[in-house]
């Protein structure tokens, strides 16, 4: 059941947030220790907001032009960012900045971070480049064509950069080698690993998705999306995909044998204006949150499809959702620059 | 969100297009823009934003096989819609050697791209020297001179004038309906290549009837502008069904296809657009009660039977 938007509907954000206008497109939220959130927004600016002082956020000059990407730095004290001014730079809370890399020309997105592995990497157009923890480079690798999406495994020993023409899988290690080509025609635009390293997942030009099971290539195609899936998020221990892209939050069951081959998703969340823009699950329930492209934004259960509304439609489409690493805190963006955070410390799954 | 106007520089290696993209830099007109540029080098100028593209043309799985886009100028426009407000508008410069199609298709076929950006128009610089040997020689020249909606005739000081009519003439025979400015070092008025909304055919209306078919009998692949029109209404059905139809069928052929049409009992006038086989058509704004309701539907193309295309029209009236 969704529950419908009405006039008086309160959301939780009106009931256990704070919100506020950064005036500039937010390209990304994060949180890093200690509830402190970081968003970096279309002017190149990243602020820092920790849990009191919403209202007095600190900001940081990082790039010339617009922030594109944005992630936890390995050690959750920083952030990285990729601009479109050709640098990817590393912001401590303090505001200080260095600069990790540049190549003139190429805009910086998107980038990954792998504690596992303790390597960073971003792309740099038809270059992924891989960095240490104190930004030494360790490597680039080459592609005929610009990469689109790039995600680690689970553990950290192979990256995958989707791109034309499909997936090249990289070992992160290792000098020189030929990549392993997942390929299927057309253009791939986003990427995601399972969280149980076996299956590859990417969103492609023609909206559909594409998967593959690593382990033998096998292909999967998961289509019927009225737009380009933006955004994907793993379930808690893999069991589904969430996905935007639909007028529901779209989830591909992963658990039992075969992925989504022959199975249909979960259709979740229904009753919304317009499509789902961004999805981020919950780092150990399977919940997910949703938000549209009117600027709503909800909660739903998985196995219930019970929902509860977040956000009220309104300034913008949201762009952005994170979750605090032990999921007591969301965070959201929007086209317009809202950036909201809402506790959830004493919300507890509905029963 | 506001959509952003954006103009496509095309022309053949050495016709002048860098130049007139620093002219219109340059010029003082008081506005931003982002260019889209496949080099860097000899634009350089501060106050606008200049990005790097790499001409990435990718084939959709749609079906339909001379679809292309491209797919560099879709992540580009995506990432420039972060920077809200900071420009005016987009120049996107092409190689040389491109073919424009793949260009104007990326406007038909990406949602993001449509829904943030309207394509201006198509601007190619012709240097009007070499532009007939071009014509013989170069399957990109000549697309460029078919995809435009304006033309500027260039380096006229190094042609005599009985020349450059012919020039002319040639151009017109091959696109019938892009307004053409003859110039010299692309010393235009910047508002005869910017803010044109050229694209949405108005140009039709200005087609000189006489003017075409007078230059059909060429070598077969010869691309040239066919102009239909009648003055009685047509059946909307049946008109929008036999272009799609022959768009799919023919789409290679037709480089592009415009045209203002009349319904039977719609007070609005029907516009279509279409690049190969990509099509859409919409209502726009009613026919004046006054004006003569003339339909006209342009093709520029390839290997088009003239006779053949009217017959089918005529059977569309209603």
């Amino acid at each position: 059941m969704s529950l419908p938007v009405q006039q008086g509907t309160t959301s939780l954000l009106d009931r256990a947030g704070t919100g506020r206008t950064l005036d500039a497109y937010v390209v990304g939220v994060v949180f890093l220790k200690d509830g402190l959130l970081a968003a970096a927004l279309g002017d190149g600016r990243v602020a820092f907001v920790n849990s009191e002082s919403i209202n007095s956020p600190s900001f940081v000059s990082v790039h010339d032009g617009a922030c594109l990407s944005l992630v936890v730095d390995l050690g959750e004290q920083r952030v990285l960012t990729g601009g479109d001014d050709a640098r990817l730079v590393s912001t401590g809370t303090d505001g200080e900045t260095t600069e990790i890399a540049a190549i003139a020309g190429r805009w910086v997105e998107p980038i990954a971070a792998s504690r596992a592995s303790g390597l960073c990497a971003a792309v740099f157009g038809k270059t992924v480049s891989l960095f240490a923890q104190d930004g030494r480079a360790v490597g680039t690798f080459d592609h005929a064509n610009t990469v689109g999406g790039l995600a680690f495994h689970p553990k950290g020993r192979r990256i995958a950069a989707a791109h034309y023409g499909g997936v090249s899988l990289w070992w992160a290690k290792q000098s020189t080698q030929e990549p392993k080509r997942l390929s299927w025609s057309g253009s791939h635009l986003s990427l995601t690993w399972s969280p149980d390293g076996k299956y590859i997942v990417t969103a492609m030009q023609e909206n559909e998705l594409h998967g593959w099971r690593v382990s033998d290539g096998a292909d999967m195609r998961m289509s019927g999306y009225p737009t380009k899936v933006k955004s994907m998020s793993w379930l808690p221990k893999g069991r589904y995909l969430a996905t935007a892209g639909a007028e529901s939050v779209v989830c591909w069951p992963f658990h039992g044998k075969g992925g989504p081959v022959g199975k249909a998703p979960l259709d979740l969340g229904r009753g919304f204006e317009g499509v789902v823009t961004v999805v981020a699950a919950h780092p150990r329930h399977d919940v997910v949150a949703a938000g549209y492209e009117d600027g709503a934004t909800i909660l739903v259960q998985i196995d219930r499809d019970h929902t509860i509304l977040v956000k009220r439609p309104g300034k913008g489409a949201v762009t952005a959702l994170a979750w605090s690493a032990d999921g007591q805190h969301l965070a959201l963006g929007t086209e317009s620059g809202l950036v909201g955070r809402i506790s959830l410390s004493d919300w507890r799954t509905p029963s | 969100m506001n959509q952003i106007p954006v103009t496509v520089l095309t022309g053949y290696l050495g016709a002048g297009k860098t130049t007139l993209l620093n002219r219109i830099l340059t010029e003082e007109h008081g506005k931003k823009y982002a260019v889209v540029v496949n080099e860097f080098g000899e634009i350089g100028i501060d106050n606008d934003l200049v990005v790097n593209a790499d001409e990435e043309v990718f084939e959709m799985n749609n079906g339909c096989i001379c679809c292309t886009v491209r797919g560099d100028l879709i992540r580009i426009l995506g990432g420039l819609m972060k920077r809200q407000g900071s420009f005016d508008g987009i120049l996107i410069e092409t190689t040389g050697l491109a073919d424009p199609a793949p260009v104007a298709q990326t406007f038909f076929v990406d949602e993001d791209v449509r829904r943030r950006t309207w394509l201006d128009s198509i601007v190619t610089v012709v240097d009007a020297r070499h532009v007939v040997r071009r014509l013989e020689d170069s399957h990109e020249a000549l697309e460029q001179i078919a995809f435009a909606d304006v033309i500027l005739l260039n380096k006229t000081d190094l042609v005599p004038a009985d020349e450059l009519a012919q020039v002319e003439t040639r151009i017109r025979s091959i696109n019938a309906t892009a307004v053409i400015h003859r110039t010299q070092r692309c010393e235009v008025g910047i508002d005869t290549v910017l803010g044109r909304r050229a694209f949405d055919l108005d140009r039709i209306l200005a087609i000189e009837p006489d003017f075409l078919s007078e230059d059909d009998h060429e070598h077969d692949d010869a691309v040239k502008s066919v102009c239909l029109r009648t003055d009685r209404p047509l059946d909307g059905a049946r008109l929008t069904e036999w272009l799609q139809r022959l768009l799919v069928e023919r789409g290679q052929d037709f480089l592009r296809t415009k045209g203002i049409l009349s319904f039977a009992g719609q007070d609005k006038q029907y516009v279509i657009q279409a690049v190969h086989m990509l099509m859409e058509g919409t209502f726009t704004k009613p026919w004046n009660p006054n004006e003569n309701r003339e339909s006209r539907l342009v093709f520029i193309g390839r290997n088009i039977d003239e006779l053949e295309l009217r017959q089918q029209f005529d059977a569309c009236i209603a």
